[in-house]
């Protein structure tokens, strides 16, 4: 593949993703919210009772779509591998701590883009967090931190992620009596399953055929001035601006923003983590997810850390609201960032990159 | 296929046969005896409908006393049956349209607050609680008030407290994931 060609389609990703989530909160998904993996985690762990708040019980059709798109991607164009092994326990609760970096500052770094698209400034204080925590990663990277390497499994590992995303979907359609769908708060807002649902199967594909993540854009810019992803990037946020604009969802200003809070050094801090940890295990929360469809177990490990995290950042109130951080939510990032730094120690191998 | 491979396969099949069908006759029980009972929207109807007859029985004279504009008398009242009550939501929308109607606007939006913060179902569309619009109408009201107080008395706790009440009340009414 040329490196136009795949310049071109981190592009179309971007432009997709931006678009195509705020198109969803015109069609019913809770405002800024269209897509956001941290919120969707949150209302799938509210579905499995894995916590009891009714308001966030929703099973999000996007999310399967992802998967189920990467994965069709993946095997049209034989990209599909089976690969695992990278210290799978560390990458588990850098994936929880990820979610509960995102929970106190209300949103995934897609939902931080769509906020910023929409005039919420409260997301400024965030995306600076973010850019400082993946610089910080790359620090470490040049510094020689890495994890294990990952090897080759036995194929039956890389399809148990899309099996449980099919399984959902069979819950979707069949709701059984053990699954709940909440009739209220942001679960009872959602577009039409159609829309969802192809929505997330056309973006997981493309996702995947590009690598779009928005943590890896910025990366490759600060590791090797490589621009491919962050034009992604980019064009995620230009056409969420765009079509937010469009729609009548752009509202600039720093006060009375949906699901946000004025706490920015918490905002911050923990996407500081956030990135920080995307940096060390490769990948946002919206790459960990589409990596799943295309056979990547030490994803799919994450991505189960990312659930359980979502669970107890709503269970537990390690999260912020629009009142503020929870006193949880503030040690839990202060943990999340003390285990990065616990992980540089020990991951640290003498060979790395220099300068 | 060697003997082992056979073996391994029919105990399979037998396996996710039985699974299927345990679900399939589960689930099939569980809806029939669902069925006996209301779908989960109707029943959360049935549940404010219940709520809000409830509401009505309990502070009735109290929306009396301030409908004929016996204000004080009504915040006397309410103010006993809240220290029974300390949890009901209702009882701080009421307060809060209390205040408001007394001129009392930082302890009116202070009072919506605490409502939102124990029912957030006061500012949520999907429900017949919202009450988003009123406490719109209340901000706007009193934001040019509450901001000439803030340039007056600058550092001021209650004002700032206000303007804190007021930030909250609007994002928590423009909606979003939380």
């Amino acid at each position: 593949m040329s490196l136009k060609k795949i310049f071109d389609i981190a592009i179309i990703t971007g432009l997709l993703l931006g678009g195509g989530s705020v198109l969803l909160s015109y069609l019913g998904n809770p405002v800024n919210s269209g897509i956001c993996l941290s919120c969707f985690l949150e209302n799938l762990a509210g579905a499995m009772k894995l916590h009891n708040e009714v308001r966030m019980s929703y099973i999000r059709p996007e999310l399967i779509g992802f998967v189920l798109g990467s994965f069709l991607v993946a095997k049209k164009t034989k990209r599909f591998r089976v690969t695992g092994g990278s210290s799978p326990v560390i990458r588990f609760f850098l994936g929880l701590f990820i979610i509960l970096g995102c929970a106190v500052f209300i949103g995934c770094p897609i939902k931080m883009i769509l906020r910023l698209a929409a005039g919420d400034l409260t997301a400024v204080a965030a995306t600076a967090g973010l850019v400082a925590g993946v610089w910080l990663g790359t620090r470490y990277i040049r510094a020689g931190v890495a994890l294990d390497r990952a090897g080759h499994l036995p194929a039956m590992n890389g399809y148990l992620f899309t099996i449980f995303a099919i399984l959902l979907l069979v819950f979707f359609f069949l709701k059984p009596t053990f699954i709940v769908f909440g009739q209220k708060g942001p679960a009872a807002l959602h577009a039409p399953w159609t829309v969802a649902i192809a929505a997330g199967l056309i973006i997981g594909g493309f996702a995947q055929a590009s690598g779009l993540c928005i943590t890896g854009g910025i990366r490759n810019l600060f590791l090797v001035g490589e621009k491919t992803l962050f034009m992604g990037v980019i064009a995620t946020l230009v056409s969420a601006f765009i079509v937010s604009l469009v729609t009548g969802q752009f509202h600039p200003g720093l006060h009375g923003q949906p699901a946000s809070h004025l706490d920015h050094f918490w905002s911050f801090l923990a996407m500081v983590l956030v990135g920080l940890a995307s940096t060390i295990i490769d990948g946002c929360p919206f790459r960990q997810i589409i990596k799943t469809g295309q056979g990547d177990v030490d994803a799919a490990i994450t991505s189960f850390g990312m659930l359980l995290g979502a669970a107890i950042a709503v269970g537990w109130s390690l999260r912020a609201t629009s009142a503020g951080p929870e006193f949880g939510g503030k040690i839990a990032v202060l943990a999340g960032l003390a285990m990065c730094l616990i992980i540089a120690l020990n991951y640290r191998r003498p060979q790395g990159l220099r300068r | 296929m060697d003997w082992f491979q056979r073996i391994v396969l029919t105990a399979l099949v037998v396996v996710i046969g039985a699974t299927g069908w345990m679900l399939i006759d589960h689930e099939l029980h569980a809806k029939s005896s669902a069925a006996h009972t209301t779908d989960p929207a109707m029943k959360l109807q049935q549940h404010y409908a219940e709520l809000q007859r409830k509401n009505a029985r309990i502070f009735a004279k109290i929306i009396a006393l301030k409908e004929s504009g016996k204000y004080d008398a009504a915040m006397n009242r309410l103010k006993t049956l809240m220290a029974k009550h300390g949890d009901n939501a209702y009882g701080y929308v009421l307060l809060a349209r209390l205040e408001y109607a007394q001129g009392s606007l930082t302890n009116a939006l202070h009072a919506y607050r605490k409502a939102v913060e124990l029912d957030p179902d006061y500012v949520d569309k999907t429900t017949p609680l919202f009450i988003g619009t009123e406490i719109m109408d209340v901000i706007t009201k009193s934001r040019g008030k509450i901001n000439r107080e803030r340039k007056l008395k600058p550092g001021d706790p209650k004002i700032r407290a206000a303007v804190n009440d007021i930030y909250y009340l609007q994002r928590r009414i423009a909606g979003g994931c939380e």
